[in-house]
């Protein structure tokens, strides 16, 4: 029966026709659509950005790891029983591979160079489950067992190197009391909160023998990876029990449940920008809606007329949701780019690499247009109502 | 149909001067022409526009305000109508009642034949699409549209395509003589090339009855004179069928009719001399 009239394209041309008209005043209704679309697609984008760094830096641990940690209760050291540990993979075969490690600190010397560092008794295992890389020389092997190896991280050797003399493989140091010999220099590797040390501050010597630096042979801590499908939460309660030994309690703890904290701190962030974004918007919305009202007003002899030469109030009243969706989604459409353009500073600030879901580019400017539909939907409404003959004797 | 032989006969006059093509002027001049002239041919006039008993009352069911009285009267297809009266009579209440805007209280109003049904804005508005063209005292151009655009604005609500549009509004800006001032705006128009303007937009639908509520009420007397003047022309032209609203008697008396309205009632039908 009632055709829409206006071809979309034509719709938008007017409405934006209209907005150049009123420049001040659609600015302002804009300011709330883009600082709310500007803050949901800044959150959305930056915790894609986190979540993408979270998975970059436990690459080279995996998230599968779990970490049984021996906690002093009495005098004497914690520890783990070594053999017991590393015959799990053995005895479970939802456990993949095991690396036992100590830790101590000492000074750590080479000619006049002396530093405080820590110091970690350990086997190559680690190397291996750690995805530690060698800048030079080799990891400790089988046959270092009870010598005087040592591997150090690349913060080591950059602390300990002097100018004209720099730490490299085959040099001596002094490791509390001890000369090691320096059979390789591990590459720079990313940090998390995971690690149980910073690998690149550390000098790791083997275990076999350990006890002469921090007084035991055994581990204090073991490194379990497990299959990727396993529960964690049960295997946990498994290590607990195979590992346990009287005069330690066993700590356990997972990436993966690491992980979900740092998220759970993330969404708390997020739902607190969400927030900020919903209510930007919603004023935005009600700014739309006060654009539109007016424009209603003051275009009462216009859709006077439409009516008088044929519009239906259907067409009057698409007529006007496209204009306020059109507004709207400039204000979307900047929002996007202003968004954007945080989360590109936040990457910068924190050093991340810049990266936007795609879906964000859509989203953004639809929820903006969205919002237009809704709040203008009253003013457009308005509009259809006229009376024909009122309308075109306003003003 | 005796009527197309007509359309080979319409005089351009001194308004082609543009470059619109032969058969795109003709064709949107059939719009205009085919069903109203068409019908008029073969001796017998025929009846255009019918209002049977309209009454029109003002102000709530239990105090109304009589505003027309059972007014009836026809015009014929083709027919060029003056309603005169003094202010406040009616006229104006009439004339949105025969241009659907506004429906009457009771009895019927028929446009070419067909009983207009008054009962949701959607039906009239489509309606008022198919079957009138308006001119209004204050144009009531969109001051953001360009001549043509203007003109084209009711084949908007019918699904037209724009190209389709421009030439359509430009055959008739060609009409009312102003082809060459097609992309300007309104406020670059005179008050008479602005009423020309309106006069194309209410034409370019084909429409079975213009209806001008004193088109002139805003033009000085020369002005006034050539828009009048051009009314009379189309409507001969076109045979296009114009009641109009006018206060003076001078314009009045180029209809072929005029209807006295005194106090909501029809005082006098007389055809001119
Ligand atoms: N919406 C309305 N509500 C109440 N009364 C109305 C309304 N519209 C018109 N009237 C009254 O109806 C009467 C006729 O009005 P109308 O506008 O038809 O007169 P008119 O003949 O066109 O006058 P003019 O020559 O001044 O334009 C007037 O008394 C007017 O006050
Ligand atoms: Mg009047």
């Amino acid at each position: 029966m009632s055709s829409p009239g206006l071809s979309l394209r034509e719709a938008v041309v007017e409405a934006l026709d209209n907005l150049r008209a009123h420049r001040q005043r659609s600015l302002l209704a804009l300011l709330g659509i883009l600082i709310g679309t500007a803050s949901i697609v800044a959150m959305l984008t930056i915790g894609h950005m986190a979540q993408l760094e979270t998975l970059r830096m436990y690459r080279h641990l995996g998230v599968d790891i779990v970490q049984v940690h021996a906690a002093q209760t009495g005098l004497a050291p914690a520890t783990i029983d070594r053999g017991l540990a590393e015959a799990l993979p053995g005895r479970d075969p939802r456990i993949r591979a095991v690396a036992s490690m100590g830790l101590g600190r000492f000074p750590v010397a080479f000619g006049d160079q002396i530093s405080d560092l820590s110091v970690a008794p350990t086997t190559q295992d680690l190397a291996r489950m750690t995805g530690m890389r060698l800048a030079q020389g080799r990891f400790l092997a089988p046959i270092d067992d009870g010598g005087l190896s040592a591997v150090v991280g690349s913060e080591v050797a950059r602390k300990l190197s002097a100018p004209g003399r720099p730490l490299r493989v085959g040099e001596q140091i002094r490791v509390g009391g001890y000369v090691y010999r320096v059979i390789g220099v591990l590459a720079p590797m990313p940090f998390t909160s995971f690690d149980p040390v910073n690998f690149n501050e550390t000098v790791q010597v083997p275990i076999v023998g350990g006890q002469r630096l921090i007084g035991v042979d055994q581990p204090s801590t073991v490194l379990v990876r497990m299959a990727p499908d396993a529960d964690i939460k049960a295997a946990a309660q498994r290590l607990t029990a195979l590992l346990a030994r009287p005069g330690a309690s066993l700590q356990v703890l997972s990436a993966r449940e690491m992980i979900d904290g740092m998220n759970a701190q993330k969404a708390i962030h997020s739902r607190l920008l969400t927030a900020i974004g919903a209510i930007s918007l919603l004023v935005g919305g009600i700014g739309v809606m006060n654009v539109m009202l007016m424009g209603v007003m003051e275009r009462r002899r216009e859709i006077g007329l439409r009516s008088a030469i044929g519009a239906t109030p259907r067409d009057l009243q698409l007529m006007f949701l496209i204009e306020a969706a059109t507004l709207a989604s400039v204000g979307g459409v900047a929002g996007l780019l202003a968004g954007l353009a945080a989360a590109g500073g936040a990457a910068v600030f924190s050093g991340w690499a810049f990266a936007a879901p795609l879906y964000v580019l859509v989203l953004g400017p639809a929820m903006a247009a969205l919002v237009g539909v809704a709040f203008g939907f009253y003013p457009a409404r308005k509009a259809s109502r006229l009376d024909p003959i009122e309308a075109l004797r306003a003003e | 149909m005796k009527g197309r032989h007509d359309v080979g006969q319409i005089d351009l006059g001194g308004y082609s001067k543009s470059k619109i093509p032969v058969h795109i002027l003709l064709s949107s001049l059939r719009l205009a022409t085919d069903r109203a002239r068409g019908d008029r041919c073969g001796g017998a006039w025929r009846l255009m526009l019918k209002l049977l008993n309209v009454d029109k009352h003002y102000g709530p069911p239990e105090r109304p305000v009589p505003v027309l009285r059972n007014v009836s009267f026809t015009v014929q297809a083709g027919d060029f109508c003056a309603i005169l009266g003094p202010s406040g009579s009616g006229k104006s209440t009439l004339m949105n009642i025969i241009g659907l805007l506004d429906r009457p209280t009771t009895g019927e109003v028929v446009v070419d034949g067909e009983t207009v049904d008054f009962s949701t804005p959607e039906i009239t508005a489509g309606l008022r699409n198919r079957l009138i063209g308006f001119v209004f005292q204050a144009f009531h151009l969109l001051p953001r549209l360009t001549a043509w655009e203007n003109v084209a604005l009711p084949l908007l609500y019918r699904r037209v395509a724009r190209p389709r549009r421009r030439e359509m509004a430009l055959a008739m800006l060609d009409q009312v003589g102003l082809a060459d001032r097609a992309d300007h705006r309104p406020s670059e128009l005179s008050g008479g090339q602005k009423q020309r303007v309106a006069l194309a937009r209410a034409l370019v639908g084909g429409p079975k009855v213009v209806l001008a509520d004193e088109p002139t009420g805003s033009l000085d007397s020369v002005t006034a004179g050539e828009v009048m003047a051009l009314l009379r022309d189309l409507n001969r032209r076109l045979g296009v069928t114009i009641v109009m609203v006018t206060h003076d008697r001078d314009l009045a008396g180029l209809c072929d009719r005029r209807i006295e309205v005194l106090d909501g009632r029809i005082l006098r039908d007389t055809a001119a001399a």
